[in-house]
């Protein structure tokens, strides 16, 4: 990434005020010598402006050029025609320009946030923004909350957990996590609104105090990390994780799709390059494993929410089977509760139901394997909106969201704290 | 539904203005019929609606439209509508506008009973400079459910108001490199803008 953006900004530099709106950067594989012949044939056509970043030297090595607009059509059927892979590195070069030239006039002028009160819960935040937010509150209210570590990204990068806690011994516990798909940012941003909430509701709100007293919550925001950085640095739309395949030119896996539940059967793709990709094998992801540790090893357990963006619904198991959950009843109507809270304060409507009936079919997905661990209250959101803004939710829409979130995850949790089991 | 020939759904829904600065106005009710044949995309839609909006004022607000279109600056070069933040800047909106449109006829010719679609984002826009009619060339992208893919399409776009809306596309399928694309032209009838 240093490299790409050195390269652009001396780019931007030297050609001064030229704009490269639509330019594309193609990294080209040229498979074998007579590949990499054509691709030098590209480059004499003075008239396609081609700027080769990194040229055409022998097969198996990638070539990367920028495509102006007008030709990008062309350059492309030209590959495609010879059988020549290519992907899209840059899909607007001007953008990423543009965007670049805003976070570095950003980073520059701002200063740290001092406090979680003076934190914008109204903006998107980065990676790192975020994971100074999470050590903020931990400062900032250490008899309530910490910060545990369960383990580590394919790239390196640290999870943490936020345990806020009154107490006791391994008290029966709710989790949430959200942003496990990394380009469903109001989840995230809404994660961060749930953990300043927790620090001020309680011991002010009697419904939330009693539960703190009696029950811990554990809350993962951003669950997908390398996914996550992706969606700042590189691809807004970035849904998987960042782990490499053995064998593929494809990144990533769906870590909604890794679970070991029904893993593989179906409502899941076999393909690397699918944006549903199960993966070698259930629990290949670190970032799914480490929640599997974290489940297991705690063992008390009562409540489990996983929270995705958009289309505003509120699911239970199973996706993997048209078998119905043995719970379904009381699921069912606790949803129906849960919903009912929601809507209460601006009107949003959520549909709810099992997730194989309500959307689709989907095997190896969280709260599958979260119920068949003996979670009863295994839900997944899907939040605002249903497809008009869909990733893109404007960020004026991040407090409400949480808001109205926020009634319907008490009405879960008040229920499992009023029937234990 | 008689699975051998083709999918059938009745749909009855109420229309409201798409138009932010009115605010949920409730427009009217329409009926339709929607037909899947074989399985295949592009299904076949009769669609009736209760008036609600009169004729004159939906040439004006055509017209309209239309002159904000023309005032922008010309030829105009955009990407990324909206932005990484969901913002839409708004001497932009009209661009949204109309491209929401032409990929709303994409969408309908690439869904099939198992597929549908919504829109992501303009990755990029470019007007070509006309005397009369609006020419936009954008890059478009879908998202793609259930499969979750996103799909890029390239759509070509030419408006004149009280007359038929045409739209020449082509979508990048990312796994199986097949290409969709094809040419609408829309009937006057439907594709009067201030219906949106």
């Amino acid at each position: 990434m240093q490299g790409l953006l050195v390269f652009t900004l001396l780019l931007g530099v030297a050609f001064g005020h030229e704009d490269f709106v639509g330019h594309q950067v193609l990294r080209i594989s040229a498979a074998d010598e007579a590949q990499v012949q054509k691709v030098k044939e590209l480059e004499d056509l003075e008239h396609l402006q081609l700027d080769f970043w990194r040229g055409p030297t022998r097969p198996g090595s990638p070539i990367d050029v920028r495509v102006p607009f007008p030709s990008v059509q062309a350059v492309k059927v030209f590959l495609e025609s010879l059988g020549i892979e290519y992907r899209i590195m840059i899909e607007d070069v001007q953008s990423l320009l543009d965007e670049e030239k805003e976070q570095m006039l950003i980073s520059n002028a701002r200063a740290s946030v001092r406090s979680t009160d003076a934190f914008n819960y109204a903006t998107y935040h980065t990676l790192e923004e975020i994971y100074e937010f999470i050590d903020l509150l931990v400062s900032e209210n250490p008899q309530l909350v910490s910060k545990i570590q369960i383990g580590n990204t394919y790239e390196g990068r640290p999870i943490y957990v936020l345990k806020f806690s009154t107490g006791g011994n391994n008290r029966p516990a709710i989790w949430i996590d959200t942003g496990i798909h990394s380009r469903e940012w109001v989840t995230q941003a809404s994660g961060v609104w749930f953990a300043k909430k927790i620090t001020e509701d309680y011991g002010q709100d009697p419904v939330f105090t009693a539960i703190l007293d009696n029950m811990d919550i554990f809350l993962e925001i951003v669950t997908n990390p390398d996914g996550f950085a992706f969606t700042h640095s590189k691809n807004r739309l970035w849904r998987k994780t960042r782990s490499r395949t053995a064998g593929s030119i494809c990144v990533g896996v769906d870590p909604n799709r890794n679970w070991d539940a029904g893993f593989a059967t179906g409502g899941s793709s076999s393909n690397p390059c699918s944006d549903t990709y199960h993966g070698k094998f259930a629990n290949s992801e670190s970032e799914v494993k480490s929640i599997v540790d974290f489940v297991q090893n705690h063992g008390n357990i009562k409540a489990f929410i996983s929270i995705h963006s958009y289309s505003q619904l509120l699911l239970y198991p199973y996706g993997y089977t048209t078998k119905a959950a043995p719970d379904k009843e009381e699921l069912d109507q606790l949803a129906k509760s849960a919903v009912t809270a929601l809507a209460s304060l601006y009107g949003t409507k959520y549909k709810y139901g099992s997730i194989i009936t309500t959307i689709y079919k989907a095997s190896g997905s969280t709260v599958d394997w979260t119920y068949n661990q003996g979670i009863k209250y295994s839900y997944t959101f899907e939040l605002r909106d249903t497809g008009a803004n869909g990733f893109l939710l404007p960020a004026s829409q991040i407090i409400p969201t949480a808001k109205e979130t926020w009634l319907a995850l008490l009405t879960i949790m008040e229920h499992a704290l009023n029937h234990p089991y | 539904v008689d699975s051998k020939q083709g999918c059938k759904i009745d749909l009855v829904f109420s229309t409201q203005s798409y138009n932010q600065e009115e605010g949920e106005k409730h427009l009217g009710n329409c009926s339709a019929h929607v037909f899947f044949k074989n399985e295949k995309p592009r299904p076949a839609i009769n669609i009736t609606c209760t008036r609600s909006i009169e004729k004159k004022k939906r040439q004006e607000d055509d017209y309209l439209l239309y002159k904000q279109l023309k005032q922008l600056k010309n030829p105009l070069k955009a990407a990324n509508i909206p932005d990484s933040h969901g913002h839409i800047d708004p001497s932009l909106r009209p661009i949204w506008d109309l491209a929401f449109l032409g990929s709303s006829y994409v969408m309908w010719e690439k869904t099939t009973p198992f597929l549908h679609y919504n829109l992501v984002r303009l990755t990029s826009v470019k007007q070509w400079k006309t005397n009369d009619t609006i020419d936009f060339d954008y890059t478009v992208l879908l998202h793609e459910l259930p499969t979750q893919e996103i799909i890029p399409c390239r759509i070509r776009l030419v408006w004149y108001p009280g007359k038929p809306l045409k739209v020449k596309y082509q979508c990048q399928e990312l796994q199986t490199l097949e290409e969709s694309s094809g040419t609408v032209e829309g009937s006057a009838e439907s594709t009067e803008l201030s219906n949106i």
